[in-house]
């Protein structure tokens, strides 16, 4: 390619013939923020004196911007200078393009800052000069060389080496396809409650088909249960009656009540689910066919172990619930048909508890999240009965409170207005409710107060309202079936939680509402309305593209022993009983590699970060040359052991 | 027997010597956690050269015998934290492999110094700097491995005079 004199043919495939290897290689000073450590231009020189390497390089001097006719000679491609530059700039990509044209360039190699800033950028610039980005090969010399070596010696090493192990490993990149995945147009949601209805309405109202399965047979969920929620003061049930009527109305939207998930199959843009319908006494299999899924089921209220706060020792220990059914329903305020004239509520039960003073739950962990709904919930209703029945006396037993929403701060001033009586407690000496053994009221809570630095109270009251927390639904087949992720609060977890807070980790599998976590109803609808709109976001691409790294099986090598299928998180991996091989299903395959390294036959691989590349990669770090004397010995001597 | 012996304790340490060390990062946190280092400007040693995988789950201990096997003096193997795998559990089969293959290369001559495991986030520049640094002067102390000669003195690939380690 390059003659010794430095003469060179001018730009075509006839003077760089498209079978041999030309790679090349464009070093950035970054403004100096490479430059000032790595002596760029020592290492260009060095990495152009290897072989497939033709010299380039993506320093140019600022007053000689790249124009047509200005660098015609290959020799001229060598052109370094200390001035400033970016590669990344516009100038630097353009001309990364020129020179794949100019000398048929067919590997492209950026050393520069880290892959994770500008390595789209420079597969795109690839792109646009006709190679497959995928022939395009990032090394990181700023993040991971100039800002953390301080020897420049050392720095201008590295960065030789690791912009050497690149070029090694260049030779093995291949081009590869985006893979395209077409997605049905319809979506599945999982649960009627708020968040169900809300994500469907939203979904059927851009036009894509929704079915909406919900396991009981009724629609609306744990609103049906609540009085007035906050901070509205509006009957639960007109509002979610709402949602249910808009649902049932829509002519996109088909609702399959007394539905339980069976199975599914399938991914990103063609799942089918098999849901168990429940009908005239006997069950029936329905198929459901959709591009995407969202998951709605919502969450469980805590439910009181026997005797915590003496909860089932006696009838005036109630649960929130069960006092907002007594408010709506009965319009009285009694215990036994005998008028309560004081309350005492506790928060913070089934919630943020304490490995030193509670029992663990079932799976062994305590709670120790906020349930974030209960303050505000409590307040509410202390200024509901201090509204209705001025006489009672309320009593407020919390750790904290945490009013943090829009109109709940208000919530929390209203009911000091209105005199309910305010007692802090440490966390680590709950109050205890008994027995009041005085006669005065049925029971009696004693505390220790904070606010009033450590008084020992003992307050009688005719009713306790436990502010019970929320927690995750048992979930065990919808995890089996979906692969979702837990947080360590056993709600389902999302793939980020500031980047993809409503997804799951694998691909069209969203979030809607408090199966991902406790939220009130406010928060619950918002999260349904963002669901809806990824997913809908998803449904109208029509067709997605995914990164192309992922595991591609060798039907000659593979022995079909199934150490595949054991370790892919995703499922990705199917045998065919027939020709008794691994194959990999595309959609679902997220390119982790985990496959790769357990392969008895090296069968698999991954595309983008297969065996020949990273051993190259290696071999090339440690300075030595592929194949060379030294490196077959010593397989030899691991291999005799 | 005391040959053997003798070849391992009298190495010399050539001048300038510098330990070669492989470092097998995930993508998503580990290698993000170096970048953090770096953007943070950490100073750190430079013996350890980087590679990118997108999960340490995608380190098969081949790779990291390859590494020793062809003059590597140590080797950093650095994932998600358990929990945190954006594969879900790609972490889990590192977590099971690497005690064993510790293990292994303990009965193959290998200090347990040179081989070091380690979860590091995408927000612990801090701890990526301190590990690599430790890691650096740790096999440093050690000297060079030279393990495919050492493999060749102890007589290991021969079989015929396998002879116990230490003797």
């Amino acid at each position: 390619m390059i003659s010794p004199s430095g003469e060179v043919a001018m730009s075509n495939s006839d003077a760089y013939p498209d079978d041999e290897i030309r790679i090349g290689v464009f070093i950035c000073h970054c403004g100096g923020n490479i430059s000032d450590v790595v002596d760029v231009k020592r290492v260009a020189d060095e990495i152009g004196s290897m072989p497939d390497v033709v010299r380039v390089s993506g320093v140019f001097p600022v007053d000689a911007p790249p124009t047509a006719g200005t660098e015609s000679s290959i020799e001229r491609a060598v052109v370094l200078s200390e001035t400033e530059m970016f590669l990344c700039s516009d100038p630097g990509q353009a001309r990364i393009e020129k020179r794949i044209k100019e000398y048929n360039l067919n590997r492209v190699i950026v050393a520069a800052c880290s892959p994770t800033l500008h390595e789209m950028t420079f597969r795109r610039a690839c792109a646009r000069a006709g190679l497959n980005p995928y022939l395009f090969q990032h090394v990181n010399i700023r993040e991971q060389v100039s800002w953390v070596i301080e020897d420049k010696e050392a720095a201008t090493q590295k960065a030789s080496r690791l912009i050497r192990a690149a070029v090694d490993r260049a030779r093995y990149l291949e081009p590869l396809d985006d893979r395209k995945i077409p997605i049905h147009d319809a979506a599945l949601v999982i649960g009627g409650g708020v968040a169900g209805l809300k994500c469907s309405l939203d979904l059927a109202q851009r036009g894509i088909d929704v079915t909406l399965i919900e396991k009981s047979d009724v629609l609306g969920g744990r609103m049906l249960e609540l009085g007035t929620v906050f901070p509205t003061d509006e009957d639960a049930r007109e509002l979610v009656g709402a949602l249910v009527k808009g649902v049932q109305e829509n002519p996109k939207i088909t609702v399959i009540l007394n539905a339980d998930l069976k199975d599914s199959t399938g991914s990103i843009g063609d799942f089918n689910t098999t849901v168990v319908v429940k009908k005239d006494g006997g069950e029936e299999d329905v198929e459901v066919h959709s591009g995407v899924i969202v998951i709605a089921v919502g969450l469980d209220v805590y439910e009181p172990r026997d005797g915590e706060y003496y909860y089932g020792k006696s009838p005036a220990v109630i649960g929130l619930l069960d006092l907002q059914k007594m408010l709506r329903d009965n319009g009285k305020l009694e215990v036994n048909g005998k008028p309560v004239k004081s309350v005492a509520f506790l928060h913070c039960v089934g919630s943020r508890q304490w490995e030193d003073v509670h029992e663990p739950q079932a799976d062994g962990k305590i709670n120790d999240y906020c349930s974030r709904y209960c303050c505000t919930a409590i307040l509410h209703s202390a200024v509901e009965i201090k509204e209705r029945f001025p006489d009672v006396e309320v009593y407020d037993f919390h750790e904290d409170i945490r009013t943090y929403s829009r109109g709940h701060e208000e919530i929390y001033t209203r009911s000091g207005e209105l005199k309910v009586k305010f007692i802090r407690f440490d966390p680590h000496r709950p109050p205890m409710v008994q027995k009041d053994r005085k006669g005065e009221a049925a029971l009696t809570v004693k505390c220790r107060d904070r606010l009033t630095f450590g008084e020992d109270l003992e307050v009688p009251v005719d009713l306790v309202v436990l502010g019970t927390g929320l927690v995750a639904k048992d979930m065990t087949t919808l995890i089996d079936l979906y692969r979702c992720s837990r947080g360590a609060d056993r709600f389902l977890l999302e793939a980020h939680p500031k980047l993809r807070p409503v997804e799951l980790a694998a691909f069209g599998l969203f979030l809607a509402g408090s199966v991902q976590g406790p939220m009130d109803i406010t928060e619950t609808t918002a999260a349904a309305a963002a669901a809806a709109s990824k997913a809908a976001a998803l449904v109208s691409q029509g067709i997605i593209e995914l990164d192309p790294f992922i595991a591609k099986v060798n039907e000659d090598l593979c022995t079909g022993c199934k150490t595949c299928l054991i370790v892919c998180p995703y499922d990705a991996i199917q045998r065919d009983d027939e020709k008794e091989i691994a194959v990999v299903n595309e959609a679902l395959c997220t390119g982790c590699g985990t496959c790769v390294a357990v392969c008895p036959s090296n069968a698999i691989q991954q595309f983008g970060f297969n065996d020949d590349m990273v051993v190259t990669e290696i071999l090339a770090l440690l300075g030595v040359e592929t194949n060379s004397r030294a490196g077959v010995e010593a397989e030899e001597a691991i291999a005799a052991v | 027997m005391t040959q053997e012996v003798a070849t391992q304790t009298e190495q010399v340490v050539p001048d300038h010597w510098e330990p070669k060390i492989i470092g097998f990062l995930c993508y998503w946190c580990s290698y993000t956690g170096a970048d953090g280092a770096g953007t943070a400007r950490m100073k750190y040693a430079p013996n350890v050269d980087i590679i990118k995988l997108m999960c340490s789950g995608r380190i098969d201990p081949e790779l990291i015998t390859t590494a020793f096997a062809n003059g590597a003096d140590g080797v950093l193997v650095a994932g998600c934290h358990i929990g945190d795998c954006h594969y879900m559990e790609g972490n889990h089969k590192t977590m099971a492999r690497m005690p064993l293959l510790r293990k292994i290369l303990d009965e193959l001559g290998i200090e347990p110094e040179r081989f070091r495991h380690e979860w590091i986030s995408a927000a612990e520049g801090a701890k990526f700097a301190q590990v690599v640094t430790e890691v650096s002067e740790s096999v440093r102390k050690l000297g060079p491995l030279n393990w495919p000669q050492m493999l060749k003195d102890r007589g290991v690939g021969h079989g015929m005079d396998l002879k116990p380690w230490g003797e």
